[in-house]
């Protein structure tokens, strides 16, 4: 089933027909689907389906063997990781990909560099264009910083963060590329249930906001069915439901891959 | 783009700090306290006054540090920021002398012997060997984007041998084993050389070739040290970082990836052009012999000394590594242990070897940071002692680079 | 032909040394990630202990060699356990930059004794020559491929079929398994450096003796052809590591026997050709013929 990409101008994302192989196992077999503006949507299904592999053909890091992924008409297959970011794609990672040793304002100073111009020389010089953008951009950075409740931790090594604040850094720091979609991994793993409320509001806040798009994976299926407006399911690498939450929940095919739907959490 | 200007979510941090008091670092900048405008005004003055009170031995000595100092900040950059393992860096440095010596000498014939030379000025000549440098690294680099680790760091030592090869073999424009003479160096008219009754004087001192080239190593020096100071702390450094430590994930937050290893490649290269030019001037004549696998060890040894990244360690590891040598030779009479080159003892040439030698692996045990980290604690400790009346909360700043 | 086929026996004898030399530097790379920048430094301790008992009268020089052998043996298993082993929990980027400044100091020592002298090896072949199917070879080159054979294959044998071997290639390929599995970590890495001294030590014999004038301080940078060897094979192949010796071997010998038609690439080439062999194979295969790819992982 291939679909082609919509209307100029909205910010959405359809992935068509994408196929990956590792060493001969299909990570991803033929999955095509279509985020619609504004929504949230989720990705799901049980442990190696391929929820973190679409994320990761979609932000660049690897190369589908067949299929394109279309972002405000451009085929993101095509494109180097940094283009696509130029793009105005943001991604979290499942694992908390920050740089330890650096404080919180300097990982999230790095979400902004598609956006800044200083090089090598300008910074070197110290130019007044070089510095003037710095304070602007620390400035934003700041500010979304305070949005996710970080504005005191800003000069604490990202390091030595409780895994909550680290996962909000992460957030921040997506936030800090000015994304016109947003791809979280698993922004509520290993959260207890308080926590993952919070993040439940925080998403939708997200969402208000920027009027942007959002996909999401995740397990934790009370998140999902509580603000997920489309939901996507993966099974052993292949789409086996797509549509509202509750119309996948009933799905007789989601519930043999999961063998119950209620989470163990 | 909307601003997020919505209020905090619920229950998360408590009131919002815009961290905009002054000793917090809030802009990346350094608080300039009081003690260390001090210190700083201090050393300026001692520097500057440095030629009219020592004698030529320790002036040229100076120089050679200051040439080693801006190739060792090249190698910081690249090693230390960039994580590029280059084991390459002499032959950088050999393009920068061999490249200002060629396009500021003039040709000549002696009996067989022909060395060729542009004749520019020395100006000229000296950026543009600066600039072939960088050339030079940034030919270097896609080699280096598709090698990883230790490979990268053996197929650079293979590039010091291939330079020296042709080096040696070239005589027209290295003079073969035998080297060749360096032009002096003139700017504005002031010709570095002393020139025969135009002897400058300053504040009553003669004014020779190693008090000038004193004068300009500090300025180049100087310059090439804040220059790098701000590259790490702004958006380049933060980005090679960011590639060195997560390749993937830099890129996915919108690095271009190969761009900046390339970028690394050619600024240290130009540092290590531009030291490589000091050291033509420093050593007036030029052999390829020097430009080796033992001078890129040395490099390697600066910076590891001096503390992987930071510049006032690559300057530190620079100045002890290059000076110690001469140092123990000139104290060789007065420093047990030592006896004189060529007999059976350990010469002040082998000490120092040993010493460096040593250094390495007692740093690299003990102290991994080297002398900057060792620097830092002792500061810090110095600050508790000063501030160990006024109670205040620990701080939580974290210094990741210089 | 005949200068071929010659030129082409040397070239693999004096690959079997480069081999031997390869081998224990890989041999440390595999068991502990480690790159031994100290190897050449080995190599000179042994072919240095050599040639000074050799002068010893009266010594037969099996003896000076199992010397030689011994104490490469004893420096490197010291250097791991001293030096090495208090950094298990270390960056390996961190030890192998340790290893240069052991480098530096054993070959200032080293060199610092040697002063300006050449000192021979002692060995029985000396300078003479055998015909063999009508080619002459020098007896030295003869007993090199000779020993370097039986001891890459006794090598290879070990790996893959005795228990410490086993051993060896089980922390190579997983150490935490391994670990579980009961197999001492660290006494495989003392193991490993062992061998490498042991195999640079004979490495640095036939490296010294004719054609060789002796033992100089020059020997270091022949020394340092381990590098490219390996690397050309791929650093954590020992199979790579015999082939990546026999390719600088062959290279070296054929570019200095043919010297006269390279002319044009400058006095010296085929000091440098294994390094641009080098150069050429990994912009091919960026981690050696041999050697693993590198997988990431987001």
């Amino acid at each position: 089933m291939t679909l082609a990409p919509t209307a100029v101008g909205s910010p959405t994302l359809t992935v068509d027909a994408v196929t990956v192989s590792f060493a001969g196992v299909r990570a991803l077999d033929c999955v095509s689907f279509a985020i619609a503006p504004m929504a949230i949507h989720a990705l799901i299904g049980p442990n190696g389906a391929g929820k973190s592999t679409l994320f990761n053909v979609v932000s660049g890091a690897y190369r589908p063997e067949r299929g394109a992924v279309y972002f405000c008409d451009t085929d993101l297959t095509r494109l180097r990781p940094h283009e696509i970011a130029g793009l105005g794609v943001a991604r979290t990672f499942q694992n908390i990909a920050l740089l330890a040793a650096e404080t919180v304002e300097e990982n999230l100073m790095l979400g902004r560099h598609h956006l800044t111009r200083a090089g090598f020389v300008a910074c070197g010089l110290r130019l007044p264009g070089a510095r003037k953008e710095e304070r602007r951009h620390r400035d934003r950075a700041r500010e979304i910083a305070a949005f996710l409740g970080l504005g005191d931790r800003l000069h604490t090594a990202a390091g030595e963060l409780s895994y909550g604040e680290q996962k909000r850094v992460e957030i921040a720091r997506a936030l800090c590329v000015e994304p016109a979609l947003l791809l979280l991994d698993e922004p509520v793993a290993g959260m207890n249930a308080r926590e993952t409320a919070l993040m439940a509001h925080l998403i939708r806040d997200i969402r208000d906001a920027l009027a942007i798009p959002i996909l999401l994976v995740e397990h934790d299926m009370a998140l999902v069915m509580s603000i997920a407006d489309r939901v996507t399911v993966l099974d052993f690498g292949r789409l086996i439901a797509d549509g509202a939450p509750g119309h996948v929940q009933r799905d007789p095919a989601v519930q043999h891959a999961y063998l119950g739907t209620d989470d163990e959490r | 783009m909307s601003d997020l200007r919505t209020e905090p979510p619920v229950a998360q941090q408590t009131a919002v700090e815009h961290t905009s008091r002054s000793g917090d670092a809030a802009t990346g900048r350094r608080h300039i306290t009081r003690a260390r405008l001090l210190v700083l005004s201090a050393a300026t003055v001692v520097l500057l006054a440095v030629p009219l009170y020592v004698d030529a031995f320790w002036l040229q000595l100076g120089l050679f540090a200051f040439a080693a100092a801006v190739a060792a900040l090249g190698l910081g950059l690249l090693l230390g920021h960039a994580g590029q393992l280059s084991l390459g860096h002499s032959f950088f440095v050999a393009v920068g002398a061999y490249g200002y010596t060629f396009l500021a000498a003039e040709s000549r014939t002696l009996g067989v012997s022909h060395q060729s030379g542009l004749a520019l000025p020395p100006l000229v000549a000296a950026v543009l060997a600066v600039l072939l440098a960088g050339l030079a690294g940034l030919l270097f680099s896609p080699i280096a984007a598709r090698l990883r680790g230790i490979y990268l760091g053996i197929a650079s030592l293979g590039l010091v041998f291939a330079g020296q090869h042709v080096l040696f073999n070239s005589e027209p424009l290295t003079g073969g084993f035998n080297g060749r003479n360096v032009p002096g160096f003139s700017l504005l008219g002031i010709s570095v050389d002393a020139l025969p009754g135009k002897t400058l004087y300053v504040l009553g001192v003669p004014f020779g070739r190693e008090e000038k080239l004193w004068y300009l190593g500090l300025a180049v020096t100087a310059g090439a040290y804040l220059c790098y100071r701000n590259m790490v702390r702004g958006r380049p450094g933060r980005a090679l970082r960011a590639v060195r430590d997560r390749e993937l994930m830099a890129g996915i937050m919108g690095v271009p990836v190969t761009r900046y290893k390339a970028y690394a490649f050619l600024i240290s290269s130009m540092y290590a052009g531009l030291g490589g030019v000091l050291l033509a001037l420093a050593f007036g004549r030029i052999v390829p012999e020097t430009f080796g696998i033992a001078l890129a060890i040395e490099y390697l040894a600066m910076v590891v000394i001096g503390g992987l990244g930071s510049a006032a360690g690559a300057v530190a590891g620079a100045v002890f590594v290059s000076c110690l040598p001469a140092v123990l030779e000139r104290y060789a009479a007065v420093l047990p242990g030592l006896a004189p080159a060529g007999s059976d003892g350990v010469s002040p040439a082998v000490a120092a070897k040993f010493a460096f030698g040593a250094a390495i692996v007692a740093l690299l045990l003990f102290e991994p940071g080297g002398a900057a980290a060792a620097g830092n604690r002792l500061l810090r400790a110095v600050r508790r002692l000063a501030s160990g009346q006024r109670a205040r909360p620990a701080r939580r700043t974290n210094q990741s680079q210089q | 032909m005949n200068q071929f086929l010659q030129l082409l026996v040397a070239g693999v004898s004096l690959g079997a040394v480069y081999s031997l030399l390869a081998l224990g530097f890989v041999v440390v790379f595999k068991a502990t990630g480690v790159v031994n920048f100290a190897h050449p430094a080995l190599l000179m301790i042994g072919a240095y202990v050599t040639a000074r008992l050799g002068m010893v009268n009266d010594l037969p020089f099996a003896v000076a060699l199992l010397a030689g052998v011994g104490v490469a043996v004893v420096v490197a298993v010291a250097v791991q356990r001293l030096l090495v082993h208090p950094m298990a929990s270390r960056s390996v980027i961190a030890v192998s930059i340790m290893t240069i400044g052991v480098d530096v100091v054993v070959q200032t020592e080293i060199t610092r004794r040697l002063g300006v002298d050449i000192l021979p090896m002692g060995d029985p072949w000396q300078n003479r020559v055998a015909t063999v199917f009508g080619l002459t070879i020098p007896q030295t080159r003869i007993a090199a491929l000779v020993a370097g054979l039986s001891l890459i294959t006794a090598f290879f044998a070990w790996f893959k079929f005795s228990q410490w071997g086993v051993a060896m290639r089980a922390v190579a390929e997983d150490p935490e398994t391994a670990a579980l599995m009961g197999v001492r970590r660290s006494r495989v890495c003392a193991l490993a450096w062992l061998l490498a001294g042991a195999l640079a030590a004979v490495a640095g014999l036939f490296i010294t003796v004719f054609p060789a004038p002796g033992l100089e301080p020059l020997t270091a940078t022949v020394a340092l052809r381990a590098f490219p060897a390996a690397i050309i094979g791929g650093l954590d192949s020992t199979g790579g590591a015999v082939v990546g010796g026999l390719v600088v071997g062959v290279a070296e010998v054929l570019a200095q026997g043919y010297a006269d038609a390279l002319s044009f690439l400058g006095l010296g080439f085929h000091t440098v050709l294994p390094y641009a062999v080098m150069v050429v194979v990994l912009l091919v295969r960026p981690t050696g013929l041999f050697g693993t790819r590198e997988l990431h992982r987001v």
